[in-house]
Formats: C-alpha cells, sequence, structure tokens
C-alpha cells in the first residue's frame, strides 16, 4: 500500500517538473519578440533595451528556468510587469476570490449531481430516469458561456433579482462577492453536474445488477440500506475521478465564465496578462492550474484506494 | 491548461470536447453572447442602422445623483497622471482642467486660460490664466502650475504619449510666467497651432511639483474631486459646489472598472450602470441596448476613422499611380454601408474628419475605369495584394472584404488575410503593405497630420515622405492669418488624398450604451461634458 502511495505522489511530481516546463517554454514561444509585445504600440528602440535587460531576456532560457523554478518553490514568482507587484500576493488574491466561486460550484455540482444520478440509477427507465437523463445531456452540450448569458438574461435582465456582473475589484470582500458568486457557479455546476450525474446514473445500474447486491436484496435488507451500505461505496468509485476531473476543468471553466461576470478571480486575471503579455502572471497561473489539476487526480487516486479494497491490497501481494 | 486528459475519462468519451469549448469559447463568448441576446429580443431587422436611434433623450436632469460609469480599465497599472501613457481617461476630464479646449463646432474654446495670443512670427505665445481658480486642497492656481504642467509631460521620466509632440517645439528651460496670471511659451520654431496642440487628454493641468504623488491624490481644478480610485477597480469622484465654472448637475461619479464588452453591456442591461464609456457596441449588442427597457443608444459622431495604410515603401505601392488607383478603384460609400451598416461618414480618402474647420470636402470621385487605366499605365494591369485584417477590431474584416468586393470592379485582386489579434500591433502594422486599422479623432487637424503623414514621424504609418506636403505643413504653422493657414492646411489634405498612402473609407460614429435616465448627454473627441451631464428622476 505504501509504494502504491509513493508511486501516485511521485508520478504526480514528475506530471508537476514536466508541465513546469512546457508552460515555461510556451511562454517563451509566444509570437513576437517578448518586449516588444509586452510595450505594445509605444514601443521605442530603447525602451525595448531597457525591458529586454530587465527580463534577462538576453541570457539562455536554461538559465532563465532554473532561476524561476527556484524562486517559484520558495513561493517567489517574480514581479508583475504591470502592476510592477510580486505576483504571489497578487495571483493569491485573485486565486481566493476564484475558490469562492470553486466551492460553491463543487458543493453544489457534486451533491446535487449524485443525488441525482443516482436517483436516475434506481429509476432506470421510468419518468424520474428520463427527466434527469435528458437534462443533463442538454446541460452537457451547450457550453458555458451560452448558460451563463441565458441565467444573466432571465435572472439579472428579466427579473433582476441577482448582479449582472461584479462591479468591485480583486480586493472585494467576500460580504461584496457572495450576492454575485451564485449566477458564475450556477453555469459552471450546470455543466459539471450533467457528467457526473452521467456516470453516477451507470455505476449504480451497474452496481445494482451485482450478484452481491441481489444477494443483500434476498436476506431481506431494505432498499435504503442496500443502496447506502452495499451498492454506493462501490457505485461511488468510478464516478470519483469524474468529479476529481471536472474540479480540475473548473480551473479552466472559470476562465470563460469569470470574464463574462467581470468577477475578479484567477480566469480574468489569466485572460488580462495574457493581453497584456504579463509573463511572470502567465507562468504561476498557469502552474497553479497545473498544480490544482495533478492534486485533484491525486486525491482521486487516493479516495478510490480507500473506498477499494482490491485496489489497497493489491501492491502489498505483487511484492 | 484546462485539458480533460482521456487517459483518466473512464468511458466518458464527450470529455475532451470541453477543453476545445473553452478555448473557443474565450474567443467566441461575446459573439456567441450577443447572437443570443438579439435572438430573444426579437429586434434583427433588415436595415439595422434605420432601426438604431440617432441620439440620446432630450431634456433637461435633476439636480443631483449619483451617476455609475463601466469603463474599460487602461491597465492594471492605471494612473491619475494625466501626462502618463497609462492614465485612468475618464477621470481625467472630471478631475482636471486643460489650458484650452475644443468646442462643439471644433474651434479652440478657453479653459483655465482666458486668452492667448501669439507674436508677429508665432514663435512665442502667451496665455492669460484665469484668476480664482483653485485646486481641490485649497491652493490657487497660477502660471507655475501651468509651466510645471508642461515641464512634467516634457520630463523623459514621465514618458508621456504627448512629449514626442510637443518636444521639437517647446523648451521647458525657457517657460517664463511673468506674473501669476501670465504664462509664456517660446518656441523652438513658430506654430501657429500651438494652443490646439494643448487641448490632448495629456495636457491636463496639475499642480507644482505633484508628479510624484499626482497618480494617487487626482488634485485637479475640476469640477468633481476624487475620493477614491483604484487601478482596474471601482472609483468614485464628487460634485465640486464652489467650482469656477459653475457646480454640476450630478453630486457625484462611481466608476467601475469592466473589462469585457459583453459583462459591461449586461451591466447596462441589468440597471447596474449608467454608461459605457470609450465602447463601441456591435451592431447587435447595440440593437439590444437600443430595445431594452432600461438603457437605449447615444452616438458619439465620427469618432475613429478606419484606414487601410498602403506601406508606401513598399512594392507596388511605391508607385504614386499605384496609390491612387487603389483608392480610384472603391466606393467608401459602399464599404460604410456594408461595414458600418452606415453609421457613420464616407471618408474619401481625407483622414481630417467632416466638420473640423478647415476639413477639404473636395475629393476625386470612385471611378475604377480610371483606375484601371492608372494601373496599366504602372504595369500593374492584374494587380494582386494581400490585405491583413485581425479580430482586434469587429469592423476591420467587414471593411476588408467590402473593400475587396469594391476594387474588383476595377480588375484589383485583394486576397483578404487574417492575422492574430494579441500580436497585430506588433507584426503587422507598419510591417506589412496593406492593412486594415483605425485610429480616434480628435485631434487638432495640426497634429493629425503631423503626427500620422509626415515624413519620419514614429507614427507615419504609410512611411509616406512627401516633401511638398512636409512644406504645406511648416508654411502653415508659420502663418498667423487663421484663413491663409486654413488653405494651408487644406493643400496639404489635398496631398494626402492625391498622392499618400492611407485609404480611408469612413468615420464610424460610436455607439454608446446609456440608461434611460441619462440627460445632457454630450461627449465629441476627447471631451466629455461631465458639468452637464445628469439624471432624471435621480
Amino acid at each position: 500500500m505504501l509504494s502504491f502511495l509513493l508511486r501516485r505522489v511521485v508520478a504526480a511530481l514528475g506530471t508537476l517538473v514536466l508541465s513546469s516546463v512546457l508552460v515555461f517554454l510556451a511562454v517563451q514561444s509566444l509570437p513576437g519578440d517578448v518586449a516588444t509585445q509586452v510595450l505594445g504600440k509605444d514601443a521605442t528602440p530603447s525602451a525595448v533595451a531597457a525591458l529586454r535587460d530587465k527580463l534577462h531576456l538576453d541570457r539562455p532560457a536554461w538559465e532563465r528556468y532554473a532561476e524561476w523554478v527556484n524562486g517559484a518553490l520558495h513561493g517567489d514568482f517574480g514581479t508583475s510587469l504591470v502592476s510592477g507587484k510580486p505576483v504571489g500576493g497578487e495571483v493569491g488574491q485573485y486565486l481566493g476570490n476564484s475558490a469562492l466561486i470553486a466551492l460553491v460550484t463543487v458543493l453544489f455540482a457534486v451533491t446535487g449531481s449524485l443525488v441525482l444520478g443516482v436517483l436516475a440509477g434506481l429509476y432506470r427507465d421510468r419518468w424520474p430516469d428520463h427527466l434527469i437523463s435528458t437534462v443533463s445531456l442538454i446541460g452537457m452540450s451547450v457550453p458555458e458561456f451560452v448558460v451563463a448569458t441565458v441565467l444573466v438574461l432571465l435572472f439579472s435582465i428579466a427579473v433582476p433579482v441577482l448582479p449582472a456582473v461584479v462591479l468591485y475589484g480583486p480586493e472585494a470582500t467576500v460580504g461584496q462577492l457572495l450576492p454575485a458568486v451564485w449566477l458564475p457557479a450556477a453555469s459552471l455546476a450546470i455543466v459539471m453536474a450533467a457528467y457526473i450525474v452521467r456516470m453516477a446514473r451507470t455505476s449504480v445500474i451497474d452496481v445494482m445488477a451485482g450478484e452481491y447486491v441481489t444477494t443483500a436484496r434476498l436476506k431481506g435488507l431494505s432498499t435504503w440500506r442496500v443502496v447506502t451500505r452495499h451498492a454506493l461505496p462501490s457505485a461511488l468509485l468510478p464516478t470519483l475521478h469524474v468529479i476529481a476531473l471536472n474540479v480540475a476543468w473548473l480551473v479552466g471553466g472559470v476562465a470563460v465564465v469569470e470574464n463574462v461576470f467581470n468577477y475578479p478571480g484567477i480566469g480574468k486575471l489569466m485572460l488580462s496578462s495574457v493581453q497584456n503579455r504579463d509573463l511572470p502572471v502567465i507562468q504561476a497561473i498557469a502552474l497553479i492550474s497545473a498544480v490544482v489539476y495533478v492534486c485533484c487526480n491525486l486525491a482521486a487516486d487516493l479516495g478510490a484506494m480507500a473506498l477499494n479494497p482490491k485496489l489497497r491490497t493489491r501492491g502489498g501481494r505483487t511484492r | 491548461m484546462p485539458d480533460t486528459s482521456p487517459r483518466h475519462a473512464p468511458g466518458a468519451a464527450a470529455i475532451p470536447r470541453r477543453s476545445v469549448l473553452a478555448a473557443a469559447a474565450a474567443g467566441g463568448a461575446a459573439l456567441g453572447a450577443s447572437w443570443l441576446l438579439t435572438g430573444c429580443s426579437g429586434a434583427a431587422s433588415a436595415s439595422p442602422a434605420d432601426a438604431l436611434p440617432s441620439g440620446a433623450p432630450a431634456g433637461r436632469p435633476d439636480r443631483g445623483g449619483t451617476l455609475r460609469i463601466a469603463r474599460p480599465p487602461a491597465s492594471d497599472a492605471e494612473t491619475l497622471d494625466p501626462a502618463s501613457s497609462l492614465s485612468a481617461y475618464e477621470y481625467l476630464g472630471a478631475l482636471y482642467n486643460r489650458l484650452v479646449r475644443i468646442g462643439p463646432d471644433g474651434t479652440l474654446v478657453p479653459d483655465l486660460a482666458e486668452s492667448w495670443e501669439p507674436d508677429k512670427e508665432a514663435r512665442t505665445w502667451t496665455f492669460r490664466l484665469r484668476r480664482g481658480v483653485t485646486f481641490h486642497d485649497g491652493r490657487a492656481f497660477t502660471s507655475a502650475d501651468a509651466a510645471y504642467t508642461l515641464r512634467h509631460i516634457l520630463d523623459p521620466k514621465t514618458g508621456s504619449p504627448q512629449a514626442g509632440v510637443l518636444a521639437p517645439l517647446v523648451d521647458p528651460e525657457r517657460l517664463r510666467t511673468p506674473d501669476p496670471h501670465t504664462l509664456v511659451v517660446p518656441l523652438k520654431s513658430p506654430n501657429a497651432e500651438f494652443p490646439s496642440l494643448l487641448t490632448n487628454y495629456n495636457c491636463y493641468v496639475v499642480p507644482d511639483g505633484s508628479a510624484a504623488s499626482i497618480g494617487r491624490t487626482g488634485i485637479g481644478t475640476g469640477p468633481f474631486k476624487l475620493v477614491s480610485f483604484t487601478a482596474a477597480g471601482p472609483g468614485r469622484i464628487a460634485a465640486c459646489e464652489d467650482h469656477w465654472a459653475g457646480r454640476p448637475v450630478l453630486d457625484a461619479i462611481d466608476f467601475y472598472s469592466v473589462a469585457n464588452m459583453q459583462a459591461r453591456s449586461n451591466a447596462l442591461l441589468a440597471g447596474q450602470v449608467d454608461l459605457l464609456s470609450q465602447t463601441n457596441l456591435d451592431f447587435a449588442t447595440a440593437r439590444v441596448v437600443a430595445n431594452s427597457d432600461r438603457a437605449t443608444l447615444a452616438r458619439v459622431r465620427n469618432a475613429q476613422w478606419y484606414v487601410l495604410p498602403m506601406l508606401t515603401t513598399e512594392k507596388p505601392f511605391t508607385d504614386v499611380r499605384v496609390r491612387q488607383a487603389m483608392k480610384l478603384a472603391y466606393d467608401p460609400e459602399h464599404v460604410l454601408k456594408v461595414a458600418l451598416q452606415g453609421a457613420g461618414t464616407a471618408g474619401w480618402d481625407n483622414p481630417v474628419p467632416p466638420g473640423t474647420p478647415g476639413h477639404l470636402a473636395a475629393h476625386p470621385a470612385h471611378d475604377p475605369e480610371k483606375a484601371r487605366h492608372l494601373l496599366k499605365r504602372a504595369g500593374y494591369e492584374r494587380l494582386a495584394v494581400d490585405l491583413y485584417t485581425s479580430a482586434y477590431d469587429p469592423i476591420f474584416t467587414p471593411m476588408a472584404l467590402a473593400y475587396q468586393e469594391s476594387a474588383r470592379r476595377a480588375g484589383i485582386r485583394i486576397r483578404v488575410r487574417t492575422a492574430a489579434a494579441d500580436s497585430y500591433y506588433t507584426q503587422i502594422w507598419m510591417k506589412k503593405p496593406l492593412m486594415a486599422t483605425y485610429w480616434y479623432t480628435g485631434r487638432p487637424v495640426d497634429q493629425l497630420l503631423n503626427q500620422v503623414f509626415r515624413g519620419g514621424s514614429s507614427y507615419n504609418e504609410t512611411a509616406w515622405a512627401d516633401k511638398d506636403f512636409d512644406a504645406a505643413l511648416d508654411r502653415a504653422r508659420r502663418e498667423t492669418d487663421d484663413g491663409r493657414r486654413r488653405e494651408l492646411y487644406q493643400e496639404a489634405q489635398r496631398a494626402v488624398v492625391e498622392r499618400g498612402g492611407a485609404i480611408t473609407p469612413m468615420f464610424a460614429d460610436r455607439l454608446v450604451g446609456i440608461s434611460r435616465k441619462v440627460r445632457g448627454y454630450a461627449e465629441h473627441g476627447f471631451e466629455f461634458d461631465y458639468l452637464g451631464i445628469g439624471l432624471k428622476g435621480a
């Protein structure tokens, strides 16, 4: 079991190192000279030279990579080319705001979709299943920015109960952001839930057809007990990975949704820093996305291990 | 980046689709959303420009109230220093005054200077300054502040965009302030149009010695004083009760920074803000706004001019006959109708906006036959050229396609090429022989012609160098007689139209979204009436 754990962690670390290299290379290979891009229309030769010097663009790429990684390990992501502030603090502020959306989204999407998925599985081919499956298929096929626009149309313009956009900056308090969290979270949750519902339904159907469920039923256990004690733990197993993937997908999903709602989160920062060619910020965000991604997958693997006795012991047996 | 690796997706084949959508959505969000809104509003009429209202609601505002303005942030490092290239534009006109500004008819009108006159050669300018004006911190405004403002703009450390215009004329060491209400500006070379160069939005007057703090304090002489300001964030300004030009109608203005245009229009439609500044609504969104219960449309006439600059240093545009043919070959009225849905004015290759004093109205007529003939003589009978465009501005591609279609009748084959939007101004502009771009109007005629068309200017996007044109500009600057000076500027415009490299099909109106409650909205060029704007039922 320990070696299984170790293998997973090492693989996760390897993925992170690889992604840091890719992130760095991708940013370096943006079209055009970086200094000219940052300065834009007002680039004079002397300004370009000064910026190239400031960014150490004359030094070899691997040297700059090593320096960046070293700084990042110590929590220092450099300073923003635009605001001149430390990237770490700036990204952290936006990340915190995004975490608020993510938390609400995950809470609602995961609990809601698991309940719906299990219901659909239990009432297979009956009307609750048809209803849930159809609605989730629609949710799956419509991109989040369309969902977001429809929600704004309904709840901000037609019946103005929720704000259409956030008018505060990144330093907004949780209290200020809270009324504005619901629409972005709902847009993300609708798209995200669809996948989890489908997966949960399929695995519940699989499990309920299993022999041990039949046995449990023959023993005379109530449906409730059969479902909660015997079927659900096994049914959750494959769903766990889908949940992890969807939580990781959130990092990308917020980029689109936050911009539609002007929500001061990591997605909005990402877009503006790409437009401004604020390279240190882009690198930091990309790396953080990779960390979130890897952590979600790692958590899913470990969670699956906790739920599945076979996975827990296999490592020990093969040795 | 947000990829859902298929390796980890147990049996969910649909998952990778999302990563594609997420990427596509970033670019397509505005388009998709505006399409959706149009669909719901049910107002997609056949002749769209006619359906768009042409003016803001008339009537007088009630006194008081707070106006909420959504604005695109200039940068995350925005500042209130007017001279900076990163100034938060919307605040400037409310917080500060200039010495002179441009009136609604395009002529110079007094602001902090009550009058100004040149010496006989237009080599030295004397400005008589308004008395009894105070800054928001209570200090009296004097000529020392006016002189300091010019020195601050010219200081290389400020990095002001207007320094390039003023530095060849003004020596900061030689400014004189003989008394607290007189500023004397000796020029390095005669310039009868010098005061017009001070109407630029970088030239707002700041207090003496304020360079280090002005970016945060915003202390000026304007009708509003700063309450709070956050770079790329919210801010508030409040009316000055005893302002020298009279008390503003409003009590206060709240500014909100909203980067995404779709989000800005949603905020207006939802009633969260009252005005979208520096926002040219696309036609679909404009129709939704016009049909909304809360919002409506106003226009800034001829707010920008669109141009297809031909690099005169690149073949085939080195030949003036080819440049003439490219202009005669197309019909500006057609391009205006197709690309702007009529919301603007045909340019006829003259970048000076109609209505500006000294505008040259005469122009060669659209003549595809003559274009064909000129090309034949120049040896480019079957001319085929690439025209670059991008998604940087929604008008670029429709304009390029309309030009392509129109020029085809003169036998010119245009291949429209789309380049990446985010590197458009570094990789394409001033690099490719033919491309699509635009400028904001509002520059005085002398600045416009010198900045964009004079040989050697860093903004000369056609790399045109014409001795006669440059000489006409020099003569105009020396000419103190207003009538004769206008004729010289017209001569310069004629040179641009007949020999220059800029194809200027049209001027575009800016479609501005405002709340139905807003009254007294008036904006032209870089001038915004902060004194008169107000709300009905505030």
